[in-house]
């Protein structure tokens, strides 16, 4: 007979997991807060398989017989980065491991940490997407036109991919329509700017405001899980990222084309 | 030396917008931004110094990750929370794109340029990562395997 208590430890363990794994945790933290619960409650063999797509931990008290595990999958089909839910359930898995706290507190507490608010999508825009779009603009050597560009640009691609990503379109769309976005406004304000006298860098607005998706936390990821020997969950961030990549390539590249097409313009 | 200044003053903010992008806890907002720019800026300046973009972002990831490090210690937070803002303006993701777009665009010689370029960075900058890292859980074993003795 099984306790009910394994299977109630096992399933609020990777619960954590999942909320770490969903919000952008590496993998090794994953695996290594799902065993320090485990752990904590006297589950002496704990092992935790943990992918990018998928979840595996098996739960015994001893390794002797092995007769009474307990393992449990689950699924993961979205990933972001929210590193305020990271850095939450990280303090829970403290507090856990240091007290006596009973496993239905646990659970409550861990839905608590999940269901946890972000910005709201205007402070996500401005002062995350326009601030860091126009400073990178600054940073890859442009001018104050393209540090307004790029954070006008920055913006606005903020809420489109916020609105898309509601309405649960797959990334590859998404970033097809960022990509696109950005390199049409950028062509469209530069045709604005002689106007009132000001030359617009078409090349350094549309680098800084596609900063925002560029998947480049993506592919360092891949590679410290490789190093880390998480092969499987190196491979599967890295072809998340070269995905990402081509996307938005596909969006500008497509935007870029239809210029030199149509009005014969170009990248100087 | 101004250089140097308004450099660190542009990675900050930015360093800040991408906390804002990925909901890390306001508490950390300063802290992260300060290793973003400080990092940027040990980049700017190797690269002077060396002339190997390879070198600077293994040097400026090791100035990031020990400061993500002391931070995290500090104030109990994951390291995490520090270390993806601040290793956002080296990071290659612009190379990425770029051997997409030669890909895309059927400039092969480009694409196979920019592709190495990443695949080199990205190893420096998790290299420079998993060394701090390591170095701080072999601190962790120490201080563990004194407890222990102590308490025998």
């Amino acid at each position: 007979m099984i306790s009910t208590n394994r299977k109630k430890t096992l399933i609020m363990a990777l619960y954590a997991g999942e909320i770490m794994l969903k919000n952008g945790a590496e993998t090794y933290r994953v695996e290594d807060t799902i065993i320090r619960l485990c752990k904590s409650r006297n589950y002496q063999y704990v092992e935790p398989y943990v992918t990018p797509t998928g979840i595996f931990v098996s739960v015994d008290t001893k390794g002797e017989s092995q007769d009474e595990i307990v393992t449990y999958i689950k699924r993961i089909k979205s990933r972001r980065i929210n590193l305020n839910k990271v850095a939450e359930v990280n303090n829970f898995s403290r507090n856990f491991v240091e007290s006596n706290m009973d496993l239905k507190e646990a659970m409550t507490m861990l839905k608590d940490i999940d269901k946890l608010k972000s910005f709201s999508k205007h402070i996500d825009a401005f002062l995350g997407g326009g601030v860091a779009s126009g400073f990178f603009a600054l940073l890859f050597g442009g001018d104050m036109p393209a540090f307004l560009g790029a954070f006008i640009i920055g913006s606005i691609i903020s809420y489109i991919l916020t609105y898309l990503n509601s309405m649960e379109f797959p990334p590859f769309l998404s970033n097809i329509c960022g990509g696109a976005v950005a390199a049409g406004l950028a062509i469209l304000i530069s045709y604005v700017t002689p106007l009132i006298n000001i030359t617009l860098d078409v090349d350094k607005v549309i680098t800084g405001s596609i900063m925002v998706m560029v998947p480049g936390v993506a592919i360092t990821n891949a590679v410290r899980d490789s190093i880390a020997g998480d092969l499987v969950a190196g491979l599967a961030r890295a072809v998340e990222a070269i995905i990402i990549a081509t996307s938005i390539a596909v969006g500008v590249g497509f935007i870029l084309t239809l210029w030199q097409i149509m009005l014969g313009g170009s990248l100087s | 030396m101004i250089e140097y200044i308004t450099n660190f003053f542009y990675a900050y903010l930015s360093t800040i917008g991408f906390a804002v992008l990925f909901n890390a806890p306001v508490s950390t907002f300063i802290k992260s931004g300060f290793a973003g720019g400080l990092g940027w800026v040990i980049y700017v300046f190797s690269n002077g110094i060396f002339e190997s973009v390879l070198v600077s972002a293994f040097i400026a990831s090791l100035v990031i990750a020990i400061i993500g490090e002391f931070f995290a210690i500090v104030d109990k937070n994951p390291i995490t929370v520090y270390i993806i803002p601040g290793i956002i303006p080296l990071v290659p993701g612009f190379g990425l794109y770029y051997t997409m777009l030669s890909l895309v665009e059927r400039n092969f010689g480009m694409a196979a340029n920019y592709g190495t370029e990443v695949l080199l960075i990205s190893i420096a900058i998790s290299g420079a990562l998993v060394i701090v890292l390591s170095l701080n859980s072999y601190r962790r074993q120490i201080q563990k395997k004194r407890r222990e003795m102590r308490n025998k």
